[in-house]
């Protein structure tokens, strides 16, 4: 079986982005190598939606270095506090040069950008599937649903228990049920989490659907499950970006499927379909 | 206080302000973000004739002070470039200078001569940074020949104004500025990207899909302003300087240099705003200078270049 990508049914009536020069709030490191940074970015905040992201620049407002911002999910937002939440890891010089801001800066921050997760109105109960960074576009996500009366069974998944991102989160909201794996623990490997998705499933009555982020792996167990459950999968994925916009064409998928360039995963995604070839 | 005109002239072409976007790094989408009517020109993303795909994934990467790209100018292709993409742009104050690219010399020309009546045209850019299909495909613009062919050709075909975007990869950039010059060019603009590329030491790969691409943003700023120096010499059409402009004190030395207006490319990815700040800021400077207008200054800037050449000792590259 192979896995395929399908952008989203054109989105309806959705807020334009904006530039924001954002106020750094707060910016520290919650666990190992992980950090989380609030913005005061009130038009952002007022208009976010699950899944989507931002452009963070992390050349300060008077400095051309780093050149490119970095495209992060939003972690969270608060409407009438007028912030956002951005939870990042630190894995190169772009991540590294973002945890010497301080409270009180000013940063470039553009957003909300690319099409956010669809949950259907129908939709009574669904799975998240996240790994390592990736879980950063889940926990909107689970929120709303929490909102909308939705049972949420969150799975999440990292190399090392430390690495696992959410989980107090994912518990305040009470999510019906939180499921830890890890590497070390030998309890992320697809073997040994099948059959834990399957109980979950029973117990469940099955979800309707199925949403996954920061995992390959993932994205195929989770699409296995759906043929077998009849469950709608959506993944969000990640690429480098220079505009965020859609104008530089820089994060084109690769897609097959579109009828000239493949989807940019900034205006068509980051948030995908999933479906699959026999 | 007086108000400040910004206005300069590219041959025929009027610009309300001397500061605008360089090919592909622009798009009407930036209108969310910022007043695109405070440009001096708009200016598309390469078109040619026929859709292309451009290429595979990765197509970005970040180096020193600068970024890689190995887009590879995907294209819908002019007939739907007129019918859904030019609207976008015309429908702003500031002119429209479409960039046009081929794969043969012969495609310049049939998108010149397909462009030629379209309304709401301003002017051309050629990028002939494009490999030509037909010469084993290297870069059109490294051959003065080709250029000489590509620009007369677009020339017989559009009374348009032609900017010719010179590339940068070629022992001497002055052999092509001449060849289009000669060949009916009404402006240049230099320099397109650097070619270059990256290898990653922990992957043991090249982290672009194509391995090598395109440098820009500051890293290029002191070589693009070498080679503007050497084509203001060497032509004497104006020149809109480009290459790792990020402030005012980047704008103020390409027009020392004797750049007429500048581009702005990467900058734009790092603060959309950049552009509107730069445009603030010239005026800002220009005022605190007793100045009125960009050209008079340009014009006294650039007798001082002439001045401080005269009486520098300073070695001086072979032009």
């Amino acid at each position: 079986m192979s896995v395929r990508l399908v952008p989203l049914p054109a989105p309806g009536e959705r807020a334009e982005p904006v530039l924001e020069l954002a106020r750094v709030t707060a910016n520290e490191e919650i666990s190992p190598g992980a950090w989380r940074i609030t913005l005061e970015a009130p038009r952002i905040a007022g208009s976010a939606r699950p899944g989507q992201f931002a452009m963070l620049t992390v050349a300060r407002r008077d400095e051309s270095s780093p050149v490119l911002p970095r495209p992060m999910a939003l972690y969270g937002w608060d409407a009438d506090a007028g912030t956002v939440d951005v939870v990042y890891r630190v894995v190169g010089d772009g991540t590294r040069v973002l945890t010497t801001w301080r409270t009180g800066e000013t940063m470039t921050t553009v957003g909300p950008l690319g099409r956010p997760f669809e949950l259907e109105p129908t939709t009574g109960s669904i799975l998240l599937l996240g790994r390592g960074i990736g879980i950063c576009s889940l926990t909107g996500l689970a929120s709303a649903a929490r909102r909308d009366g939705i049972e949420v069974d969150a799975v999440i998944s990292a190399r090392v228990p430390e690495a696992l991102i959410g989980s107090t989160d994912f518990t305040r909201i009470e999510v019906a049920s939180l499921t830890e794996v890890t590497d070390a623990e030998g309890s992320s490997a697809v073997e040994r989490l099948e059959p834990r998705l399957a109980a979950l499933a029973s117990a469940s009555a099955g979800w309707d659907q199925v949403f996954v982020c920061g995992s390959e792996r993932l994205m195929r167990l989770a699409t296995e499950l759906a043929r077998e459950t009849d469950a709608a999968v959506q993944v969000s994925i990640e690429a480098r970006m220079a505009c965020g916009l859609g104008f530089c064409h820089g994060c084109a998928t690769g897609m097959v499927g579109a009828a000239e360039e493949s989807p940019l995963v900034c205006v068509d995604g980051p948030v995908f379909g999933c479906t699959w070839d026999a | 206080m007086d108000r400040v005109d910004l206005h300069v002239r590219i041959g025929s072409l009027e610009l309300p302000t001397p500061i605008l976007p360089a090919s592909g790094c622009f798009g009407p989408e930036l209108g969310a973000l910022i007043d695109l009517d405070r440009l001096g020109a708009l200016v598309t993303k390469t078109i040619f004739y026929e859709p292309r795909a451009g290429n595979p994934a990765h197509r970005l990467g970040e180096t020193s002070a600068g970024m890689l790209n190995s887009v590879g100018i995907p294209s819908i292709g002019v007939e739907r470039f007129i019918a859904e993409t030019l609207p976008r742009y015309t429908r702003w104050a500031p002119p429209t200078i479409v960039s046009i690219g081929g794969l043969s010399v012969e495609e310049y020309w049939r998108l010149a001569e397909r462009l030629a009546d379209v309304p709401d045209i301003d002017a051309l850019e050629l990028n002939i940074s494009c490999p030509n299909l037909e010469a084993g495909g290297h870069e059109i613009g490294a051959d003065p020949a080709a250029v000489a062919s590509v620009v007369s050709g677009v020339r017989s075909r559009t009374s348009l104004p032609l900017i010719v975007k010179l590339t940068p990869n070629v022992t001497s950039i002055v052999e092509t500025a001449v060849a289009a010059e000669r060949a009916g060019a009404d402006a240049l603009s230099a320099v397109n990207a650097l070619l270059g590329m990256s290898a990653d030491a922990r992957g043991g790969i090249a982290p672009l899909g194509t391995v090598t691409g395109g440098l820009t943003g500051p890293a290029i700023k002191p070589i693009a302003q070498r080679a503007v120096h050497q084509v203001v010499h060497a032509v004497s059409i104006p020149v809109i300087g480009i290459g790792g402009i990020a402030t005012i004190a980047d704008v103020i030395e390409y027009l020392m240099i004797g750049a007429t207006a500048v581009q702005v490319g990467s900058a734009t990815f790092t603060h959309p705003d950049t552009m509107v700040r730069l445009t603030d800021e010239l005026s800002a400077w220009l005022r605190e200078r007793g100045h009125t207008a960009t050209n008079e200054v340009r014009a006294k800037l650039a007798t001082a270049r002439v001045r401080h050449e005269l009486a520098s000792d300073a070695p001086r590259a072979a032009g």
